[in-house]
Formats: structure tokens, sequence, C-alpha cells
């Protein structure tokens, strides 16, 4: 995904950037002066109203829509789920918990899955919360309308309703990935009563939500913020603890750390901040800065090779390529030390469920340039007088500066081992049309997130299925085998944790080796929030959780 | 007057729409569309999400019925829906015309009484040092890239002696109403309208001296000198009022310019206007809402550069209009 996660930008637009690099610098220079004046003048009187406790959060890039439900869009979902709540929550360890459904039931067979709902939950409106909105929400608005619907409920064949309180999921085949994508995130619980008859697309529910969540929709002025009062019914007791959460947009990077700094805005996170930012702005006493909260997002930097064009659909040549580039230099040089060694298509953090393997082929090895030259020569790419096998092009995703300058290292990288590369940098339009309508790339550097499971987030990636001129962030290298094809069907359908582990390790040793795509890194995101802000990051979903323990001074 | 004012407006309509075509198929020939944008920013999606979207905002269809279809609307004064914001796109556009204008105007008129003002200080003094600082000066704010200048007053103002707000268009924690909100309005229209003044005072500081210099070696001005007027008759009376055409000239097409917005200060400074609008409809190739920026943009030029033609000869009464 792009934006979830997304760097320093993320979505669509490439914030305007005039002369970031030296912007940076001299915001760097005059860090220690400032911080030393701002150290003696008595830090962060919160631009917060005495009486009403506000916190006031960074959305960044600029909110389109508050469509939570058909769009997953960083911007958008960092409001709407605070307004959506979901039937269920997740622990750090990966684990679900109960939100708007008290417990759950999954059958032997795997294909009925019952849920009992939470008693006297009102939307926003008043009305009461049923498994008739939970109905209508599943089969009419996220299956046909969310852009990851159709993969999250691909199984769901109905949802029953015998009572207001029970909603019952059947299932065509076990589906253990559902239970993950249940958060008000992935699958806002939406009010049946204002959607029914209606064109779902375009309803203006879009621009004022309803939910049942913590915090009520009251005013958008685009461009600038999105305001969200408390919602006085919430139906935990004591919640949510703010009274009015601001979420601000201010296009230029440089001057979110300066609204951090100077109080102004006390929360931000998912790239509002640029990694050297971070760094600067964590030495200062009034910021906390916490890598947590990003455990169900999981976005791991790419590199995609074109496998259907030559010379990249020699897994020699592919090979050869994972090992000229040297992870953990990339890691400290263009990401600011914000990230870790990925060593396949799955992160890390599927550990805790047992999915994940790092027993893989391991490109990250010391005499790694002599082992690449060997392939080269192997695949009948040898040097020509210059020193040159062939010459290659790289296109970076134009979401921020640090893809160009990795595009930079990457054709240092490749002249090591005899490969004249040279890079093309197009605007976001035209770079997806490019990679994923077109084809028409050798190799693409782009990140893209795992999520809450690896059907919703990899699958995608690498399955045969997923090659579809026009869909983005899907399967652009082409590649797939039929065997692994088979190990991820088996594993989407397989409910026994421990069986799921083993296909997806066989899956991984197996997709590393053929190597169509380098994994770099397992980026890191960044949640800066001001002295006096408690409990920003709770859970794996962290600023896509819902604010309601949200605490101030 | 009436009948050049009929006269040119009449002139106006071929050339808005010829501005029309030509921008819908200059947008059209940019790779990508909208539909990708959106769910890319979802971080993917489904082929049938993409292809939903697709129909639904009608980019399938062959191009030259795009362009008709979207005429007649705008025929009607009907500019069309933003389906990636959800509204009428003349909502959006008149959403963003105020502030805008707001923190156009205000530079517009700290700069020109500055520069002018500068530019008088300068042609009087010559060559002598108050000239050479003031010619500094306005070297600097016209060389001085405008976001260096937002920053480092932010870093100044807001983070250093924290006075003032390093962005926005007001406070929305505190949300104020009524007297406290202009107030709060004007506290935060400061820094932005001194960044945007310094370049634009440099520009007029230059022009007026440069235009007063010129004007002063006319004969009209030995005449009046040989007459006995004093020179601050000569110089207010006489001088400042031929120096001041090319000013309006300069201002005509910088005010048409400026409505379009800033997108380095509004992004520096997170003011909601029209040029991030702009800046963001075309990286998300919502090219609904970008041909209505453009169409607003182009009558504007055009009524504004009418106004300045009626005010030249408002100012210098030998101009005849027709």
């Amino acid at each position: 995904m792009k934006p979830e996660s997304h760097s320093p930008l993320p979505p669509t637009l490439p914030a305007p950037d005039f002369g970031v690099t030296d912007r940076r610098q001299v915001l760097k220079a005059l860090a220690g002066v400032t911080s030393a004046l701002v150290a003696g003048v008595g830090l962060g009187e919160a631009a917060s109203a005495q009486e009403t406790k506000t916190v006031v959060a960074l959305v960044q890039p600029d909110v389109a829509t508050l469509a939570g439900y058909m769009t997953s869009a960083v911007a958008t979902c960092l409001v709407s789920t605070k307004i959506y709540d979901g039937l269920l929550e997740y622990d750090f360890g990966l684990k679900p918990v109960p939100s708007l459904a008290e417990s759950w039931e999954i059958s032997r067979d795997g294909l009925t899955v019952t849920f009992k709902l939470r008693k006297g939950v009102t939307f926003h409106d008043g009305k009461s919360f049923t498994s008739a909105d939970v109905q209508f929400s599943i089969m009419e608005v996220l299956k046909k309308n969310h852009p990851r619907g159709s993969i999250n409920f691909k199984e769901v064949t109905a949802v029953d309703a015998p009572d207001d309180l029970t909603a019952v999921f059947k299932l065509a085949k076990p589906a253990p990935y559902m239970l993950m994508a249940l958060s008000g995130y992935e699958a806002p619980m939406v009010p049946k009563h204002l959607f029914v008859g209606t064109d779902i697309r375009s309803n203006q529910q879009a621009n004022a939500p309803v939910g049942t969540g913590p915090f009520k929709f009251r005013e958008w002025r685009r461009g600038q913020f999105v305001r969200l009062d408390k919602n006085e019914k919430y139906w935990q007791p004591g919640l949510p603890k703010v009274d009015r959460v601001v979420f601000r947009y201010i296009p230029d990077a440089g001057t979110r750390t300066a609204a951090l700094e100077s109080g102004e805005v006390q929360v931000g996170g998912f790239g509002a901040v640029y990694y050297s930012d971070v760094r600067y702005l964590k030495k200062l006493p009034n910021i906390a800065v916490t890598e947590k909260g990003y455990e169900m997002i999981s976005p791991i930097v790419e590199a995609h090779f074109n496998t259907k064009r030559a010379p990249f659909d020699q897994v020699k040549v592919r090979q050869a390529i994972s090992y000229a580039l040297d992870r953990q230099f990339i890691i400290d040089n263009i990401w600011f030390g914000f990230g870790k060694v990925a060593t396949g298509p799955m992160s890390s953090n599927f550990a805790v469920s047992g999915l994940y393997t790092s027993d893989v082929h391991n490109y990250n090895v010391p005499d790694r340039i002599e082992i690449a030259k060997k392939l080269l020569d192997e695949a009948g790419f040898p040097s020509n007088k210059d020193g040159v096998r062939f010459q290659m092009t790289i296109d970076p995703t134009p979401y921020g500066e640090e893809w160009r300058r990795f595009g930079e290292y990457v054709i240092e990288a490749l002249r090591a081992i005899g490969i004249q590369a040279k890079m093309r940098y197009e605007d976001v339009p035209t770079w997806l049309k490019r990679t994923y309508t077109d084809y028409d790339f050798d190799l693409m550097l782009s990140w893209v997130s795992n999520l809450a499971d690896p059907v919703i987030g990899m699958h995608r990636e690498y399955h045969s299925n997923s090659i579809k001129p026009g869909a983005v962030f899907v399967n652009a290298t082409r590649w797939s085998t039929p065997e692994t094809d088979a190990l991820m069907d088996h594993a989407a359908n397989e409910p026994d944790p421990a069986k799921r582990g083993e296909l997806y390790h066989q899956f991984q040793k197996l997709v590393v080796e053929a190597a169509p795509t380098v994994w770099i890194m397992e980026l890191a995101f960044s949640t800066v929030t001001t002295k006096g802000i408690k409990d920003a990051v709770v859970s794996p979903l962290g600023l896509y959780g819902n604010f309601a323990k949200l605490g101030i001074g | 007057m009436i009948r050049f004012i009929t006269r040119r407006l009449a002139q106006a309509l071929p050339t808005v729409l010829l501005i029309f075509a030509l921008s819908f198929f200059l947008l059209k020939l940019a790779p990508g569309d909208m539909a990708a944008v959106m769910a890319g920013e979802s971080g993917g999606g489904s082929a049938e999400y993409v292809q939903n979207l697709r129909e639904q905002y009608g980019l399938e269809r062959p191009m030259i019925l795009q362009l008709f279809s979207y005429l007649k609307n705008v025929a009607t004064l009907n500019l069309g829906y933003s389906y990636r914001q959800n509204m009428p796109v003349f909502d959006l556009i008149m959403s963003r015309l105020g502030p805008t204008a707001l923190l156009m105007l205000t530079s517009f008129a700290v700069s020109i009484l500055a520069g002018v003002a500068l530019g008088i200080a300068a042609a009087r003094n010559v060559n002598r040092p108050v000239d050479r600082v003031i010619s500094v000066i306005s070297t600097l704010g016209y060389a001085t890239p405008l976001f260096w200048v937002g920053l480092m007053l932010i870093l100044l103002f807001s983070i250093t002696f924290r006075q003032l707000p390093t962005s926005g268009m007001e406070n929305v924690a505190a949300f104020n109403e009524g007297f406290a909100r202009v107030k709060d309005i004007a506290w935060h229209l400061v820094l932005p309208v001194v960044s945007l003044s310094l370049f634009y005072t440099a520009v007029y500081t230059r022009l007026m001296r440069a235009s007063l210099l010129e004007q002063s070696k006319m004969n009209y001005v030995v005449t009046a000198e040989a007459k006995g007027l004093a020179p601050r008759k000569v110089m207010y009376g006489h001088v400042l009022r031929n120096a001041l055409l090319p000013i309006l000239t300069m201002a005509g097409v910088q005010i048409g310019s400026m409505l379009g917005g800033s997108i380095i200060i509004e992004s520096v400074f997170g003011w909601p206007g029209m040029g991030l609008l702009a800046y963001e409809a075309l990286f998300a190739r919502d090219l609904n809402l970008l041909m209505g920026i453009l169409i607003v943009s182009s009558v504007m030029v055009i009524l504004i550069n009418i106004a300045v033609d009626v005010l030249y000869a408002v100012v210098d009464p030998r101009i005849q209009l027709n």
C-alpha cells in the first residue's frame, strides 16, 4: 500500500517540495540555536483550549473523503477510524479482542462464525446498532466497495441476523484471515438506515459520516482540518477521555515539524514527519517518539523485477542483483536508520503468529559482490571492454525524496557488478500506469504493506490471479508458479495456525530463492507526540485505532 | 466606456473556449487516471474496485464525448463534480477563493504601498546611501526563495519567540467566534503576508525607482521646475502620476496570477488556497476540478485585464478607450 504507509508523503501527492535538502539542512543548522532558546522558554503551551480537552493531530496528505468504507487511504482512515468502530480490535500479540462484538465463536468446520454483539450501542444519530447493520456493512458496503473488501470477505456467502444481537457469517471455505480484518480500519460498521436504497458510492455519508465510534463528526473545512467531538453516549463508560480531536493538514514537512515543536499540533505519524526531523525532535524534552503501532501495517521496501522482460526472466540475473544491494547501507543512509533488514516477502511482525520464517536464502552475505559477478557470468552476461554487462532503467516510486536517493544508490550498487543503470522519476499517475498497467519497466522501487494478514497484504504480490493490468500494488513482476499459488491457496483456507505457518514457511523459501523481488527493509514509521499526550498508540493499528483512550495533560 | 467593455467581453468568449479546449486535451495527454491514483492511495485494491471507479467516473468513454459533455455542462455554468472529493467543483473552488483572496489582496496592498514608498525614497536619494540600502534589500527580497523566508520566519517567530502561529488560517483547537476569530485570522495572516510581500515589494520598489528616474528626465519636469514649482510639488503633482502607469500595468498582471494562489506559500504556511487545490488536483488527475480551476482563473485574468484598461483611462486622461 502505499498509502498506508508511505513514507514521506503518501499518497497521492508528492507534497510540494521546493529544495527539500537545503531546507532540512537549514532547519538542522538552526535547530541547535532554537532548542537552546526553547529550553529556557517553557515549552509546549499546547494550543489546547482551557476547559475543553482538545488534541490536534496531523493528517498527511490532505483528506479527500471521509468514506473509510470505500477507501483505505491514509488520510481518510486516520479520521474515519475514530468515527467508525469495527466488530473487533487487536492486541499486540495480533489476537482479536472484543469491540462491537462482545464474543465470537467459530464452528468446528470453520464455515460459520457467530458474533454476539454488544447491547445498547447506538449510532451518533441515536439509532441502535444491530446485526442488520453488520449484515449490510459486510455484504452491501464493504464486499462491494472497499478496495480490499472482495479479498477480506471473499469466502463470506451470507451474514444472517437471527436476532438483533447475533450476526452469523456463513463461509464457503474457512477464512482465518477474515478474523484479522474486522477492525474499524479494515471493516468499519456503517449504519444501514443511512445507506439502504441509496447509491453507496455517492452517498453523502462520505462528507459527514455517522458511526458508533468514540468521536462524532462535527466539521470539515477542506484543505484545513476535520473536527471531531466526543461521543457522549459511547458504549465504553468513561471514554473517550478527550472532548475533541482535530485533524490538521499542513502540506509542508518543515512546517509540520515546527508545529509539533511549538506544540500547536500534538500527534503526528505515518510519515507525516520526515525521518531526519524525527531524529531531531526525539532529542527535544517536550517530544516523545515511538515506533510501535504499525504491526498490522508492516510495510516492506522492495525492488520489483519485470520478470517477463529479458534479462530479468533469468533467475540468476535476479539473484545477482539481489546480492548487489547492501540492505543495511540503505537503512542507515537513506532511511536514517528507521528500518530493519527484510529477509523475504513476509514481515517479521508475523513471527508472533508463527507465520514468518527467517530460514530462507540469504543474500546479505560478506562476499555478495563476488557471488553476484559470478552469477552474471554464468547467466551469459560477460563484461564488454568498458566493463559493462548490460544496461537497465530504474523506476523509483515517486512518493518522496528518499526514493530518488534510493534509486541513486541502486545505480551505484549495480555499477559495482558491471550493470549500467539510469533512473526515471515520473509523477504518481504516470508511474502507476507504467508499472501496473503497461508493465514498461526493468526494476521498480516501491513499498508494499503486509497489512493484517498475508492473505490481505502479501498474496497480491505473488499470486498468478493478481496479475491484472490496471489494478495497482498487485503482482507487477508477473512472476508466479503453480507450486507457490497452491501454497497460498491452501494457507488462505487453513484454519490450523501451525499448519498454516508450515505452508507459509515453505512459500517464503521458494519465493526468496526465485527472487522476483529484492526485499530490502521492513520500514519503520514513527509516531511523534508532545509531552502530556498519553495512549495515542494502544494497539498494533496505532493511529488507526479509535483514540478512545487518548489522554492529554 | 460601456461599448468598450461589451466589446472586450465579446472578444473574451472565444479566448476562454480556446483555453478550455486546449487545456482539456493537454490534461488528457497526461498518462494515468484518477481511478488508478485513488486505488493507489488505498494501497492497492482489487481489479474490480479499479474497474468500478473507471466506469463510475466515465473514464471509459471516448475522449471527444467526454469533451462535449463537459462543454455542455460549462455552458450551463455547471463546472461538474469532483468524484475524488465528493463535492461539486464550483463549491470546492469557492471554498478556496476566500482564503486566497484574503492572503493575496492583503499582500498585494502591503507590497504596493511599501514598494511605491521605498521606490520614491530610493529615487529621491538616487546614488546616495539610502538608495543603496534600499537596492540591496530589494535585491535580497527578490532573490531569496519564498519557502526559505517562510521557514525562517516560522523558526524565529513561532518557535524561538513563540509569538505567532506556525501555520493554518485559524486556531483549530480554540474555534474562536466573532471578533476573536477575526483577530485570530489576522494573527495567522502575518507570517504568510510578510513572506509573500517581501517578494512583491522588491518588484514594485525596483519598478517605481526606475520609472521615477525615467520620468524625472522628461521635458515637462524641466518646464515645471523652470516655472518655479517646489521640488515636492513637481514630484507628487507631476512625476509620480506619470510614473504610476507601469506600476498599474504590473499590478494588473500580478493580481490576475495571484488569484491562482501561491503553491509555495500555501504549502509552507498551510494556507487553504487555490494554488494547493490545483496542485493536488493535478497529481490526483482530478481533471474536472483542474478544468474548473483553469476556467475560473482564466475568466478572472480576463476580467481584471479589462478593469486595468479602464483604470488607465482614469489615471491618464490622454488615453481614450476604443
